[in-house]
């Protein structure tokens, strides 16, 4: 049933590796670093490790993160202490209540002895304390609550006033100490949902820092191997390069540099995103939103591969700085569709037939899955249904990408247009090519 | 080891680039590739090395297809001149090397030497982008002979050299040719070819016109004699000989076009009858005259 297609696509993948690994011999790491793959490959991390771009951009990208995490945290938690004056005494089954209350609402309550009702309301409104319970049937706030105020001190006054009640309802009613306890003892019934829960915000927060940093990592290592293309080719260098590689191998080393520079750039900023939010209790790392991280990891560095050869063929139409917008742009336009549409999704909470559409195509794929992933919308089976058809078109997407370049590269002055390059392609179909290059 | 060039064809569009073109190019010779704008002659150089799809022909090196492997053994210099802007020249000479199937330590050294052989070495540390045109070439040159190829093709490589770079660069090409290796190179300094070269091909409309030596070309065909006799202005003394026409007077001297055949010592001995001979030498045409009468 549906192990079917995982099946059918397993083989037609295998097919497909091994036939392209099949010229390759490189039997050991030493011999593929100095295959020429590996040495352009070498090349291109050299020379961007080099460079202040990719220190900079990590650097930017580092304190956007840092950013993402710790504000949350200020907001949400920042009034975690509560001060509760009391005036009289209290006692220690009212003491244990209060401090309960303050467990329900998520903050740890100090109580502060008041003399009277004046200093009380005093202390309040100087913020000494954050609210009071004077005479033990009136709680004072700074400010009169709005129904829509979800503070803490809010939540608390709201919470005590209940308590209050009860208690004076109690004692009007004059209950045995045993009737008394049997009411403390309430215990809420059973909530039965009709579907199974959205997932948790945590996941959907994790899956929204997820998907810019997917954004903005695949346009920005697109636009290095598209701006690497179009120097090679601007500068000439590339036809004393292709005098001694193959286009394949040429194109193939600098996406795998990149891609050995995006995936080192990501682990970087995943691991300082994971130990950020361990280190100041963010709730990024909450349920199953380490799952999602290791989806969003995955499908980077798949539509990485993806999108790197869609940028490399598009940079060898142009050879001038002007004309990369023209170019880049139409190339961007998916990574858009996707990036949109995802985050829509994220924050609907719910994934329609659109985004799950979208997480089986390609090139939205890298965002749409995690999206699911987040919203708990796919089982292992979709997820890696989807990596597949992803790697599959890769591969395809790979050689037609080495054929765009191989055929626009040399062709200088002017932009190249796919339409001349394809039509090129038809005409070298028929006559036999001894001279073959790929 | 031989480069041969089988029936090269190439059409872009309605335009035929390369026409059946075939001529070989031997080891341990430095050969000339001449021709106008447009005949062919990069076309010709980017199919040597893959850069270009072939409708028909082929290009083999002893004997064989040209594939990646051998063109691991090729150099080459484009006639855009290509290099790495902002990559240093040492590390990017070392580069090639590499990408050529050298391995580390022995790129290293091939580096060095070359560097130092093109009279670049003091440069190793600096950006390609801070050399003077004249440096750059020469790093270019580096880069096409730092693993010792077998053959090397070279698009243009004395544009826009001054003389010492001319003379440096030429000496460094007959050197590599005297270690054996194939040495093609275009040219439209036919004067220059012409010192430098062994061997020349022509070629034009993508198709060949004349190859041979430099030597046999330009002695080769109706010979020219340049005879000065005292006093004479005339030459009434030659225009008595069969197989002899003059083609110019100029000042005395007298330019002679001899046919196939003709005994000089004749001509000698009828102009010391005319008078005392002051000037007699055979003519050897200039390059330039043979590539001019050549594409007509």
């Amino acid at each position: 049933m549906n192990a079917v297609p995982i099946v059918i696509l397993i083989v037609a993948v295998a097919f497909i590796v091994r036939r392209g690994s099949r010229r390759r011999s490189t039997p050991n790491l030493g011999a593929a670093v100095s295959s020429g793959i590996g040495l352009v490959a070498t090349r291109e991390i050299q020379q961007r490790l080099r460079g202040r771009i990719l220190r900079v951009a990590t650097l930017v990208m580092l304190l956007v993160i840092a950013a993402a995490i710790v504000i949350p945290t200020l907001g949400g938690k920042g009034g975690s202490q509560t001060k509760v004056g009391i005036t009289g005494t209290v006692t220690t089954a009212e003491r244990a209540a209060i401090l309960d209350i303050g467990k329900q609402v998520g903050s740890t309550v100090h109580i502060v002895a008041e003399a009277n009702p004046a200093t009380a309301r005093a202390d309040v409104s100087d913020g000494a304390v954050d609210l009071a319970v004077v005479d033990g049937d009136q709680v004072v706030v700074p400010r009169a609550l709005t129904d829509s105020d979800a503070s803490t001190t809010a939540l608390t006054a709201r919470a005590l006033a209940v308590a209050l009640g009860e208690q004076r309802a109690e004692a009007a009613a004059k209950l045995t100490p045993a009737q008394q306890a049997a009411l403390g003892k309430v215990a809420p019934v059973a909530i039965t949902g009709l579907k199974p829960a959205k997932g948790s915000d945590s996941d959907q927060g994790t899956a929204v820092v997820g998907l810019i940093l997917m954004f903005v990592m695949l346009s920005q290592y697109g636009t290095w191997t598209l701006m690497g293309v179009m120097e090679e080719k601007a500068s000439r260098v590339v036809e004393v390069l292709l005098a001694a590689l193959r286009p394949n191998q040429l194109l193939g080393g600098k996406v795998l540099g990149i891609g050995v520079l995006v995936f080192a750039q990501a682990t970087i900023l995943v691991g300082f995103a994971l130990g950020l939010g361990a280190a100041v209790g963010s709730n990024i790392l909450n349920g199953t939103a380490p799952v999602v991280v290791v989806s969003v990891l995955g499908w980077l560095v798949l539509g990485y591969a993806f999108y790197s050869w869609v940028f490399a063929a598009a940079g060898s139409m142009v050879e001038r700085q002007d004309q990369v917008q023209a170019i880049a742009f139409p190339v961007t336009i998916p990574l858009l569709i996707g990036y949109v549409s995802s985050i829509t999704a994220v924050s609907s909470g719910h994934a329609s037939l659109y985004i799950t559409v979208l997480a089986y195509l390609p090139p939205t794929a890298p965002f749409a899955m995690p999206v699911l992933v987040s919203l708990h919308a796919a089982t292992w089976w979709q997820f890696t249904l989807s990596a597949l058809i992803s790697l599959g078109s890769t591969v395809m997407l790979a050689r037609f990408a080495s054929a765009v370049y191989r055929r626009a590269v040399l062709r200088t002055g002017g932009r190249v247009k796919l339409r001349d390059v394809l039509s090129g392609a038809r005409t070298q179909a028929g006559p036999p090519r001894t001279n073959e290059a790929v | 080891m031989t480069l041969e060039l089988d029936s090269l064809t190439r059409r872009f569009g309605a335009v035929t680039a390369l026409d059946g073109l075939s001529f070989t190019v031997e080891a341990g010779k430095v050969a000339g590739f001449l021709g106008p704008n447009g005949a062919g002659k990069t076309t010709t150089m980017r199919a040597i090395f893959g850069l270009t799809d072939l409708d028909a022909g082929s290009v083999r090196w002893n004997g064989r297809l040209v594939d990646a492997e051998s063109r691991k053994r090729f150099g080459y210099m484009p006639e855009e001149r290509g290099l790495y802007p902002s990559m240093q020249v040492g590390e990017q000479v070392e580069y090639f090397a590499r990408l050529r199937g050298l391995n580390a330590a022995a790129a290293k050294a091939a580096t060095a030497a070359t560097l130092e052989r093109l009279g670049v070495a003091a440069r190793t540390a600096s950006k390609v982008e801070e050399l003077s045109h004249g440096n750059q070439q020469r790093v270019q040159l580096a880069v096409a002979l730092v693993h010792e190829p077998e053959l090397v093709v070279l698009d243009e490589p004395l544009a826009g050299l001054d003389p010492g770079g001319i003379d440096a660069i030429g000496e460094v090409l007959r050197e590599e040719a005297r270690r054996g290796c194939s040495v093609l190179l275009s040219s439209h300094q036919l004067d220059l070819v012409e010192d430098l070269c062994e061997s020349v091909t022509i070629i034009d409309h993508g198709r060949l016109v004349v190859a041979g030596d430099v030597d046999a070309l330009t002695t080769h065909g109706t010979g020219r004699l340049v005879v000065r006799v005292e006093g004479d202005r005339t030459a009434r003394w030659a225009r008595k000989l069969r197989g002899v026409t003059v083609s110019e007077i100029d000042a005395g001297a007298v330019r002679l076009a001899v046919a196939e055949g003709v005994d000089s010592d004749a001509i000698l001995d009828a102009a010391r009858a005319a008078g005392r001979v002051t000037e007699f030498h055979f003519e050897r045409r200039r390059l330039s005259e043979v590539f001019r009468e050549a594409l007509g």
